[in-house]
C-alpha cells in the first residue's frame, strides 16, 4: 500500500527530527520533570503558609467603652478556659487534637474609641479588624434577658471578615457552654435543646477535587504538546527552504499531511503522559495528597490509566486543530500569532465546562473541548455515561478533527502558501483570484459539516418543546432554520468559492428511470424503515421514540395538513437532500471511494438527528438515497422518494384511516406490520432499489460516480 | 503523444504564469514560453535576474500551475498528472534547505523511502551516492553542521536519489567555492553522458557555456533566442557568452518594456 508506506516512512522521520529537537526536549521534558514539580511545590506550600497565616493573624478588636472591653475580654477568657478544659479531655495522639479551635487569648487587642463614627472609620481604614458592640451592655447571663451584640466588619475585606468570623464562632462556643450548665443544673439531657442530631457522611470519592481539577490541566498539557511539533512541521519547513523539495516527491499532500498529524498526536500525547506522571509523582511522594484529594489517598493508577485513555482523542483533536492553524502560516512566528487566539479560544469552552455546576448534557455534549474536560471528569469520578453521550461527544470531536486534517491538507499544498512570493494569505481567500470549478473541495464540505453540527444541535435544543408544550412551535421553527442553515448558509458559501451550484448540489436532470425508482423507495421505506425500527427496540426501549412521535402527532392535528406537509415533508427533504446528497456526498465523492462517500455521508446524516434511537434507522436511509443520488447523479430522484416517505408518515398521522385502509390495525402494541402489507411494501422497496441499480450499457455507466465531463467550468 | 514520439524529453509549449498583485492586477512572470529538450542534452535557461527562470522551472516541475499552456515531462503533463512526474524528475534549487536535524545519510534514505523505494534498495542507492558526490566524510554528521558546498552535494543527492531521467536544476552551483563547483558540474556532465536530460540555469556565464548543449536566453518571461553555443555566436555576432547575452538581452529592451 502506497498510502502506508509514504505515512509510515514520513512519520518514523519527522518523529525523530522533532525528537532530536532541543526545543521539543525542553518543552515536552524539562519543564514537566522540573517545572511542575517546583512550581506546584511552591504554589501548594505558599497557599498553606497564606491559610496559616490568616487563621492565626493577630487582630484588633474595637469598642466604644471600658465597660464593653471588659465585656468582650470576659467572653474570651471563659472561651480559652472551655477550650482547654476540652483539650484536657482528648487524646493528644488523636487526630482531631489539631481540629480544636484556636483560642483568641493572644491573638487580639481590644482598643476602645470615641464614637461608633470613629470606630467604623477605623474599620474602613483596615486599621481595626472588627467592631464589638453591646447595645445593652453585657449583663451577666441569665434566662429570660437577652444579650443583643452587634459585630462590625467589613465583610468584603478577607482580614476583617476572618476576625468577625472567628468572634462569632467564639460567641457561639461561649453559649454553648452556658446552655450545656444550665441544662446540667436543671438536670435535661443535652437533647432537650437539640431534637435533632444531624451527622453528614460525605460519599466524594477520594480524588473528587482532584477530579475537577485534573481535566483542565489535561487540556492545558495536552495543547502546549501539540504547539511546538505542529508549528515546526508546518511553517517550521515552510521556514528552512526544505517544503519545496518534499512537494516535488511523488508524495500526495493528504499522505504528508496525515504523516505529520500522526507525529504531532504522538508528542502531544507523549508529552502529556509525562505531565501526568510528572503531577503523581509530584502530588503522591510531595506528601500533597490532602491537598488535592478530599480523603488524602492515593490516587489509583486505573485512573490515571483512564484520563490517559480519554487523552487520545482529545489529542487528535487538538493535534488537527493546530496542524489547520498552523498550516496557515509561512514562518515560525507567524505560526505562533495564529496559535495565541486559538488557546484562549480553547480554554474558554474548556474552562466554562470546568465549572462544578457544568454536567455532560445539553449543549455541553457538542461542545468542543468543553465535552471531553466534562468527559473525563465524569470518568475520572468513576461516573455512570449513559451511552448516547459517549457517542455524541466522540462523533463531534471526530467531526470537527476530520475537518480540521481536511483544512490542512486543503491549504498546506496552496502555491500561495509553498512559496513566499507568491501572493499572500489573503490573496489565497480573495474571491476575484479563486479558480471557478465543479466540485465542492472536501475541506469546505467538513468544515461546513462541522460548524453547522453544534449550530443545528442547539438549535434543535432551543427549539426544543418544554415539559406540557405542543411541538407546533418546535417544527415551524424547524422549517424556519432549516432552509436557512442546509442551503442557504451553503449555498452562499458555494457562490463566494466560485463552485459550479448546479455540479457542487447535483442539480441535474435525473433519467427518468430514477425517478420511477425514487418513486418506489418513496413509498415503500417506510416498510423496512418501520421493520428496522422493530428490530432495534429491545436495545432502547422505543419509549422515548414513542414518545417523540405521539407529540409530533399531537402538534401536526393542530398545525393542519398543509403546513403538516410543507413543514415535514417538502422543506426537510429538500433541505436535507441539497446539503447531505448534493454537497456533502458530492465532495466526498470527488475525494474518496463512492461507497466510503455512501457510508460517511449516510452516518453524518443519522448523526444530524440528535437521537440514537433514530440513528439506524435514518442512517439506513441516508445510504438509499445517497446511492440513488450516486447512480442518477442528481438529488431530484433523492428529493422525490424523501417528500413521499415524509408525506407518508405525515399522511398516517393525520388520517389514521389510510392505515386501517392497507389493513393495518389501530393497534398501539403493533410490533410488526402485517404480512401482506411486508411483502408489497417490501416487495416495491426492492423493485425501486433494483430499478436504481441495473445499469444500462448505452449510457455512460462508467463514469456514474464522477462528476460530467460536459459540464460548463465557468 | 507527439512527446513521447519524438526524442524530447521535456516539451513546454505557450507557457503563460501570472501572479496576482495586491493592487488587483497581475504580474506576468512567464510569457507564452515554448521550447524543447531532446534526450540526453543539458538545456541551459539564461536570463538577468527576474527573467522568469525560477518560475518556469518550477510549472516544469508541476509545484506550481500554469496560468496558460501546456509543459510535459517525458510525455506527462505536469498539470494533470503531478505524480507521475514528480517520479521520473530530480528536482534541486541553490537554496534548498536540508533537516538540520537528520544526518546526511538518513535525508538521503528518507527521500528514497519517499519515492517508494524498500529500505535495502534506498539504503543501496544512498551508499553508491554518497561514493560518488564524496559525502562519506561528512555522511554522518547531522546537515546543520555542514558547510554550503557540502550541503548543496547532499541536496545533488537528494535530487538524484531515485535516479530520474530528467533533473532541473535551479542555480547548482550559487555561491559554491571552485572545489565544491568542480564536484557538482563534472557530476552534472557524467549523468548526462548516462543519458539524462538536464535543464539548468545559472547565472556564470562561463559555467554554461563549458556545460550546456543547447542554451535558451530568456528575458521578461519570453525566449529572446535560442541555439547551441555555435548558433548564438552567429546570431548576435559575438564571440564569448556574455557579450552574446549583453546584446540580445539589450536589442529585446524595447519589446520587453511593453510586456506586462
Amino acid at each position: 500500500m502506497r498510502f502506508a508506506h509514504s505515512v509510515r516512512t514520513i512519520y518514523a522521520k519527522e518523529l525523530v527530527d522533532i525528537l532530536r529537537d532541543r526545543r521539543t526536549l525542553i518543552a515536552m521534558v524539562l519543564v514537566p520533570i522540573v517545572l511542575y514539580p517546583l512550581l506546584m511545590l511552591g504554589s501548594v506550600q505558599a497557599l498553606s503558609y497564606t491559610v496559616r497565616e490568616l487563621r492565626s493573624e493577630r487582630f484588633i478588636i474595637g469598642v466604644l467603652n471600658e465597660r464593653d472591653k471588659a465585656s468582650i475580654e470576659a467572653l474570651i477568657r471563659a472561651d480559652g478556659v472551655s477550650l482547654a478544659n476540652r483539650e484536657a479531655e482528648l487524646d493528644p495522639d488523636l487526630e482531631d487534637f489539631a481540629e480544636l479551635p484556636r483560642p483568641l487569648n493572644d491573638d487580639v487587642k481590644v482598643v476602645a474609641y470615641a464614637s461608633i463614627e470613629a470606630l467604623t472609620g477605623k474599620i474602613q481604614d483596615r486599621a481595626v479588624q472588627v467592631g464589638v458592640v453591646f447595645p445593652d451592655g453585657l449583663l451577666v447571663p441569665s434566662p429570660g434577658v437577652r444579650n443583643p451584640i452587634e459585630l462590625h466588619a467589613d465583610y468584603g475585606e478577607v482580614r476583617s471578615a476572618n476576625a468577625a468570623r472567628r468572634i462569632d464562632a467564639m460567641i457561639a462556643r461561649v453559649a454553648e457552654a452556658t446552655v450545656r450548665n444550665r441544662l446540667k443544673a436543671e438536670g435535661l439531657p443535652e437533647s432537650f435543646v437539640t431534637p435533632y442530631d444531624v451527622v453528614t457522611v460525605d460519599l466524594s470519592t477520594e480524588s473528587s477535587v482532584l477530579g475537577e481539577i485534573l481535566p483542565l490541566i489535561l487540556v492545558l498539557m495536552t495543547i502546549t504538546g501539540a504547539i511546538y511539533p505542529a508549528i515546526d512541521l508546518t511553517a517550521g519547513e515552510r521556514e528552512r527552504g526544505t517544503l519545496e523539495s518534499l512537494m516535488v516527491c511523488p508524495v500526495p499532500v493528504l499522505d504528508l499531511i496525515v504523516g505529520k498529524f500522526l507525529v504531532v498526536t504522538t508528542v502531544a500525547i507523549m508529552g502529556a503522559t509525562l505531565n501526568l506522571t510528572s503531577v503523581t509523582a509530584t502530588v503522591y511522594f510531595g506528601g500533597f495528597s490532602e491537598m488535592i484529594s478530599s480523603e488524602g489517598g492515593s490516587i489509583p493508577i486505573g485512573r490515571m490509566l483512564l484520563i490517559l485513555v480519554c487523552l487520545v482523542p482529545f489529542a487528535i483533536f487538538m493535534s488537527a486543530i493546530m496542524m489547520a492553524v498552523c498550516s496557515f502560516a509561512r514562518t515560525f512566528k507567524e505560526a505562533q500569532n495564529y496559535v495565541t487566539p486559538v488557546i484562549i479560544a480553547v480554554l474558554i469552552p474548556g474552562g466554562i465546562a470546568a465549572l462544578p455546576t457544568s454536567e455532560l448534557a445539553g449543549t455541553m455534549l457538542v461542545m468542543p473541548v468543553g465535552n471531553m474536560v466534562l468527559l473525563s471528569r465524569e470518568l475520572l469520578l468513576g461516573a455512570h455515561i449513559p451511552f448516547s453521550s459517549l457517542v455524541f461527544v466522540l462523533a463531534s470531536t471526530t467531526i470537527y478533527a476530520a475537518a480540521a486534517v481536511a483544512v490542512a491538507v486543503k491549504v498546506f499544498g496552496q502555491e500561495s502558501v509553498v512559496f513566499a512570493d507568491s501572493g499572500s494569505l489573503k490573496m489565497m481567500l480573495s474571491r476575484r483570484l479563486i479558480k471557478p470549478s465543479r466540485c465542492v473541495p472536501m475541506s469546505m464540505a467538513l468544515t461546513i459539516v462541522a460548524v453547522l453540527f453544534p449550530v443545528w444541535f442547539y438549535t434543535q435544543t432551543a427549539l426544543a418543546p418544554g415539559e406540557g408544550e405542543s411541538a407546533a412551535g418546535s417544527i415551524y421553527g424547524t422549517a424556519m432554520f432549516m432552509p436557512i442553515f442546509f442551503a442557504l448558509v451553503p449555498i452562499a458559501l458555494l457562490a463566494y468559492g466560485r463552485i459550479n451550484l448546479t455540479c457542487g448540489f447535483a442539480l441535474r436532470r435525473p433519467p427518468i428511470r430514477y425517478v420511477v425508482a425514487a418513486v418506489l423507495i418513496g413509498i415503500s421505506a417506510w416498510v423496512p424503515a418501520f421493520e428496522l425500527n422493530a428490530l432495534q427496540q429491545p436495545l432502547f426501549g422505543g419509549i422515548a421514540v414513542d414518545a417523540q412521535s405521539k407529540m409530533i402527532g399531537e402538534a401536526l392535528i393542530e398545525i393542519g395538513p398543509w403546513m403538516a406537509f410543507l413543514a415535514i415533508a417538502i422543506v426537510p427533504a429538500v433541505c436535507e437532500e441539497l446539503f447531505f446528497r448534493g454537497l456533502l456526498l458530492g465532495s466526498l465523492c470527488g475525494a474518496t471511494g463512492k461507497w466510503t462517500a455512501i457510508i460517511v455521508s449516510a452516518c453524518v446524516f443519522g448523526v444530524f438527528h440528535f437521537f440514537l434511537a433514530k440513528f439506524l434507522v435514518t442512517a439506513v436511509l441516508g445510504v438509499v438515497l445517497a446511492y440513488l443520488c450516486v447512480r442518477s447523479r442528481s438529488i431530484l430522484p433523492g428529493m422525490i422518494a424523501h417528500v413521499l416517505n415524509n408525506g407518508l408518515g405525515v399522511l398516517f398521522i393525520l388520517y389514521p384511516g389510510a392505515a386501517t385502509m392497507i389493513g393495518i390495525s389501530d393497534d398501539e402494541t403493533l410490533a410488526h406490520l402485517p404480512l401482506h402489507v411486508l411483502v408489497i411494501g417490501g416487495g416495491l422497496f426492492a423493485a425501486g432499489l433494483l430499478a436504481t441499480s441495473v445499469r444500462r450499457v448505452s449510457v455512460d455507466g462508467t463514469a456514474t460516480d464522477t462528476m460530467p465531463a460536459h459540464a460548463n467550468a465557468r | 503523444m507527439d512527446a513521447a514520439d519524438s526524442n524530447d524529453m521535456v516539451v513546454a509549449e505557450e507557457l503563460v504564469k501570472d501572479f496576482p498583485r495586491p493592487d488587483g492586477r497581475e504580474t506576468r512572470a512567464v510569457d507564452h514560453l515554448s521550447f524543447r529538450v531532446p534526450k540526453g542534452t543539458i538545456y541551459g535557461l539564461l536570463g538577468p535576474n527576474g527573467a522568469g527562470k525560477t518560475t518556469t522551472l518550477r510549472i516544469l516541475s508541476g509545484l506550481m500551475a500554469p496560468t496558460g499552456g501546456v509543459a510535459r515531462l517525458a510525455g506527462f503533463d505536469v498539470a494533470t498528472e503531478p505524480r507521475e512526474v514528480k517520479r521520473i524528475l530530480g528536482f534541486l534549487t541553490a537554496n534548498t534547505g536540508l533537516y538540520q536535524r537528520l544526518s546526511a545519510r538518513e535525508l538521503l534514505v528518507y527521500f528514497a523511502r519517499l519515492h517508494q523505494m524498500d529500505r535495502p534498495a534506498a539504503e543501496a542507492r544512498v551508499d553508491q551516492l554518497i561514493d560518488w558526490l564524496g559525502i562519506a566524510s561528512f555522511a554522518d554528521l547531522r546537515c546543520g553542521a555542514l558547510s554550503t558546498g557540502q550541503k548543496q552535494r547532499v541536496n545533488i543527492g537528494r535530487a538524484l536519489v531515485a535516479d530520474p531521467p530528467i533533473l532541473i536544476m535551479d542555480e547548482p552551483t550559487l555561491g559554491l567555492d571552485v572545489l565544491s563547483n568542480r564536484v557538482i558540474l563534472d557530476f552534472i556532465k557524467r549523468e548526462r553522458d548516462e543519458g539524462k536530460t538536464i535543464i539548468l540555469s545559472t547565472h556564470y556565464l562561463d559555467e554554461a557555456e563549458d556545460m550546456c548543449d543547447m542554451i535558451g536566453l530568456m528575458h521578461s518571461g519570453r525566449l529572446v533566442a535560442e541555439g547551441d553555443l555555435e548558433s548564438l555566436r552567429q546570431l548576435s555576432g559575438e564571440h564569448r557568452l556574455s557579450r552574446i547575452f549583453l546584446k540580445l538581452v539589450h536589442a529585446d529592451e524595447p519589446a520587453g518594456a511593453s510586456a506586462s
